[in-house]
C-alpha cells in the first residue's frame, strides 16, 4: 500500500469499491426526517453527509477517495447566493409591477444573464467539488474561467435552440472539454483529448433519441385520445366529478406512463455522452474508458425514477449511491500516471454551489 | 495492514508508527514526529479503517486498521465519538429553531404584516399594479363588444363603488373567458366573465358579484395577497430552495394550504362589505344567497361528508356557509337594474363575432379559482 516508486514512474490506475446502495436506506430515512424538522435547512448537511459516505466508498489503487466540504460551506454558499441574486432579482421583478408596462422589458436581459449566471453557476459549483474532493491528501483543484464557461453554456444553449437542439451534443463535449482540462489533481494537470471524444460516436444515438421521442409523443397522444373516446369523456359537454377527477389526474398518470419511453429513446445517446466524455479525459499516458450500454442505462434511469417517486424523493441518497456505484463498476483505465509526483494544490474557495443550487442543480 | 501516513503535501503514503496518551495522537512517519491533540481529531470509520484528521493540518491523514485503532485510542476512542453526536444534536437543534421561526414568520408574521404593508402601500403604486395586470389579462380575456351593456355594468360599479370607502376608481367591464367568474384587480378594475353573465339569474345577483369585488378593491384584499405570496415566495424559495426533494415539496404545499386559509377569510369579509355597500345605496341584497345557492347546487354534487375537505381546499368559504351568512344578512331593497338594462347586459357578450371558447372538462356551475375573485 506504500508507494515507494520514485518520482517519474508511472502506475496504472485501477478503481474498485465498497459501495453498498442498501447501507443508504437507514441514511436515506434519517436524513429526510431531518430535512423536514428543519424545514429543509439540514439538507446542506445532508448533501455533505451523502458526498462524504459516497466518496470514501470508491478506491483508486487501494487508497479512498474523500469528500472534505461541510455543510456549513454550502449554507453560507446559498446564502451568498441569495443575497447577491435572488433578493434583487425578486424584488426587481416585483418591483416592475409597479412601473409602467415599458419596464418589463428589464425582463429579457435579466433572463439572457441568467442564463450565463446558470453556466458560471456550475462551473463555479464544480470547482467546488473539485477542491473537497481528496486522494492520499492531494486535493483536486478546476482552474479555469467561470465567466468563459458561463459565456459558453449560453452560446451553446441559444445555438441547440436555434438547431432544434441537433447542436447539443456538440455543446455538451465542448462543455465538459471545459471542465476537465482545466482540471488538475494537486499540481498534475488531466487532460481533455477531443479527438479521443469524437472516435465515440454520439448523433446516431441523438438521432434516435430525437425521433423517438416526436413516435413516443405521438403514440401516446394517439393512445389518450383513443382511451378518452373509449371512455366517453371527450367532447363531454357536462362531464361528472369522476370525468374531471380523471382528467385532473391523466396529465399525470400519462406523464408517469411516458417517462420510462422517453428515457429508453434517450439512453442510448445517454450511454454513448458518457463513453465519449470518458474517452477524452487523460491523465498522464493513463487513459479512461466508461463501459455503459444503453439498456442498463435505461433500468437503472428508470428505477431511480421509480425509486425517487414511490417515496416521495426520501431515497435520494441511496439513488445516489447506486448511481455511483453503476458508474465506478464500469470505469476502467489503460495506461500509467504519476500519481506521487502530485503536490498539494492551493485550496479552494471558502463556500460553494450556492448559485448551482439556486439553479437547482446538483451533480450528487 | 500497517497505519500509513499522508502528509498532506505529495500523493504518497509514509509508513508509520502510533501511539496514543491521554492527551495526543503521536505519529511518527518519513522521519518526522506529528503530535495531534485527541480533543481537535476527527476520525471516519469505513470498511474496517479509521481516517484520522486534526484542525491544526487539515490535508494530513493517518490511516489505520480500526481494530489497531479501538485498541491504541481506548476510551479516548468513545469520547470522539461522544463528542461528534453533540455537536450533530446542538446542529439539528439550532437548525430546527431556525426552521420554527422561518415557519412563525411565513405563516402567522408575513399574513398579519400584510394589511399594513397593503395599507401603507402609495395607492398610484397599486393602481398601476393594476393596470399592469389588467393589460395582461386582455390578451387572454378580450372585452365582450356590447357598449351599452358594457356602460351599464360600468355605472353600476361607479354606483355601488360610490359608497365604498376607497379613493380607486372601480371600473367594471365583461370580458370573454372561459369560465365563470369575475376578478377584482388592484387600484380598480373588475372584471366579469362572459359564462358569469349568462349563469346570473337576475339584476340582484349582478349587483352583489359586483359590489363583492368592489369590497375586494376597498379592503385591499388583491395588494395584501400579494404582499402575502412575495413574503412566502421569498422565504420560503430563500430556506427551501428550488429542490423537488420530499421534504421541500411538503413545506411549500404547507405555505399553499396557510395562503387558502387567509384567502378564504378575504372571500367572508367581501361578502358581508360588499352587502354593507348595497344596503347602503339602497339595493337589494336578496342576490347574494340565491346565486351562491345556485353555485352550490351546480358545484359537482360534492355530500356533506365532502364539505369540509372541499372548502379547505378552496380559495372560497364553503358554500353552505356561505348561503347562510348571506341570508342572515340580506335585505330587500331596489332593483339594481331594470328590464331593458338586465336585458342589455345580458346581451353584452352575445354579440356573435367574438369566439366562444370553452375549455374542455370546465363544468358550468363550478368555479375557478384564480386571483381575487
Amino acid at each position: 500500500m506504500f508507494d515507494r516508486s520514485p518520482e517519474g514512474e508511472g502506475e496504472a490506475l485501477r478503481f474498485d469499491h465498497t459501495l453498498e446502495p442498501k447501507t443508504f436506506l437507514g441514511l436515506s430515512l434519517k436524513l429526510g426526517l431531518l430535512n423536514l424538522v428543519t424545514l429543509t435547512l439540514y439538507r446542506f448537511w445532508s448533501k455533505t453527509e451523502v458526498r462524504h459516505r459516497i466518496w470514501r466508498a470508491v478506491r483508486l489503487n487501494g487508497d479512498a477517495f474523500e469528500y472534505t466540504g461541510r455543510g456549513v460551506e454550502l449554507f453560507i454558499g446559498f446564502l451568498l447566493a441569495l443575497l447577491v441574486l435572488g433578493l434583487p432579482f425578486l424584488l426587481l421583478i416585483f418591483a416592475v409591477q409597479f412601473l409602467g408596462p415599458a419596464w418589463g422589458l428589464l425582463y429579457l436581459p435579466l433572463y439572457i444573464f441568467l442564463f450565463w449566471l446558470w453556466g458560471f453557476g456550475l462551473f463555479t459549483a464544480f470547482r467546488y467539488m473539485a477542491s473537497r474532493t481528496t486522494w492520499r491528501g492531494i486535493r483536486f483543484r478546476l482552474k479555469g474561467s467561470a465567466k468563459s464557461y458561463g459565456l459558453a453554456f449560453l452560446g451553446y444553449n441559444l445555438l441547440s435552440g436555434m438547431t432544434f437542439g441537433w447542436f447539443w451534443p456538440v455543446a455538451e463535449r465542448r462543455l465538459a472539454q471545459m471542465i476537465w482540462q482545466d482540471l488538475k489533481f494537486g499540481d498534475r494537470p488531466l487532460r481533455f483529448s477531443m479527438v479521443q471524444a469524437e472516435k465515440v460516436g454520439v448523433y446516431g444515438q441523438y438521432a434516435v433519441g430525437w425521433f423517438g421521442t416526436i413516435v413516443v409523443y405521438i403514440v401516446t397522444m394517439t393512445a389518450v385520445l383513443a382511451g378518452m373516446f373509449a371512455l366517453g369523456i371527450a367532447g363531454m359537454e357536462n362531464p361528472s366529478s369522476t370525468d374531471l377527477l380523471i382528467l385532473q389526474f391523466a396529465p399525470l398518470v400519462i406523464l408517469a406512463a411516458m417517462s420510462p419511453l422517453f428515457a429508453l429513446v434517450w439512453a442510448p445517446y445517454k450511454a454513448a455522452m458518457m463513453r465519449s466524455i470518458a474517452a477524452g479525459v487523460g491523465f498522464d499516458e493513463a487513459r479512461f474508458r466508461l463501459k455503459v450500454r444503453a439498456l442498463p442505462v435505461w433500468w437503472l434511469t428508470v428505477t431511480n425514477i421509480f425509486f425517487v417517486l414511490v417515496t416521495f424523493g426520501f431515497l435520494m441518497p441511496f439513488v445516489q449511491a447506486r448511481t455511483a456505484r453503476f458508474l465506478i463498476l464500469r470505469l476502467t483505465s489503460e495506461g500509467t500516471a504519476d500519481l506521487a509526483a502530485a503536490r498539494q494544490a492551493v485550496a479552494g474557495p471558502r463556500s460553494g454551489e450556492g448559485l448551482a443550487d439556486a439553479f437547482g442543480f446538483s451533480a450528487i | 495492514m500497517p497505519a500509513r501516513f499522508h502528509d498532506g503535501r505529495e500523493a504518497r503514503a509514509h509508513p508509520a508508527e502510533v501511539a496514543v496518551d491521554d492527551r495526543a495522537v503521536h505519529i511518527a512517519a518519513d522521519g518526522c514526529e506529528h503530535n495531534w491533540p485527541l480533543k481537535a481529531i476527527s476520525i471516519d470509520r469505513h470498511g474496517g479503517e479509521v481516517r484520522l484528521s486534526w484542525k491544526g493540518d487539515r490535508d494530513a491523514r493517518l490511516i489505520l486498521p480500526e481494530a489497531e485503532w479501538i485498541a491504541l485510542a481506548g476510551a479516548a476512542d468513545g469520547a470522539v465519538g461522544r463528542r461528534d453526536r453533540r455537536r450533530e444534536i446542538a446542529l439539528i437543534g439550532a437548525l430546527a429553531a431556525a426552521g420554527a421561526a422561518v415557519a412563525g414568520f411565513v405563516f402567522f408574521g408575513m399574513p398579519v404584516l400584510s394589511g399594513p404593508l397593503a395599507r401603507a402601500t402609495p395607492t398610484g403604486y397599486e393602481a398601476q399594479m393594476g393596470e399592469n395586470f389588467d393589460a395582461q389579462l386582455a390578451v387572454a380575456f378580450p372585452s365582450c363588444g356590447g357598449e351599452a351593456g358594457q356602460r351599464i355594468l360600468s355605472d353600476l360599479g361607479d354606483q355601488i363603488g360610490g359608497y365604498a370607502d376607497t379613493s380607486f376608481t372601480i371600473r367594471v367591464r365583461a370580458v370573454q373567458a372561459p369560465m365563470i367568474n369575475a376578478f377584482a384587480l388592484p387600484g380598480g378594475p373588475i372584471l366579469i366573465t362572459d359564462d358569469l353573465i349568462r349563469d346570473l339569474e337576475s339584476p340582484d345577483e349582478l349587483a352583489a358579484v359586483v359590489a363583492h369585488e368592489v369590497a375586494h378593491i376597498e379592503q385591499r384584499h388583491v395588494m395584501q395577497a400579494v404582499w402575502r405570496l412575495l413574503g412566502m415566495g421569498m422565504v420560503l424559495d430563500a430556506v427551501v430552495g428550488g429542490g423537488s426533494g420530499a421534504g421541500q415539496q411538503a413545506v411549500l404545499l404547507a405555505g399553499q394550504v396557510t395562503d387558502l386559509n387567509y384567502s378564504r377569510a378575504a372571500e367572508a369579509e367581501a361578502d358581508a362589505r360588499g352587502m354593507e355597500l348595497l344596503h347602503a345605496r339602497g339595493m337589494s341584497s336578496q342576490g347574494m344567497a340565491s346565486f351562491f345557492a345556485r353555485l352550490e347546487e351546480g358545484g359537482g354534487g360534492r355530500g356533506e361528508g365532502a364539505r369540509p375537505a372541499a372548502e379547505f381546499l378552496s380559495t372560497h368559504p364553503d358554500g353552505g356557509r356561505r348561503v347562510r351568512a348571506a341570508r342572515a344578512m340580506e335585505r330587500p331593497g331596489s332593483a339594481a337594474l331594470d328590464d331593458g338594462q338586465w336585458a342589455q347586459v345580458k346581451a353584452a357578450c352575445e354579440t356573435g363575432d367574438q369566439p366562444r371558447v370553452r375549455l374542455p372538462g370546465l363544468p358550468r356551475g363550478g368555479r375557478e379559482t384564480s386571483g381575487q375573485d
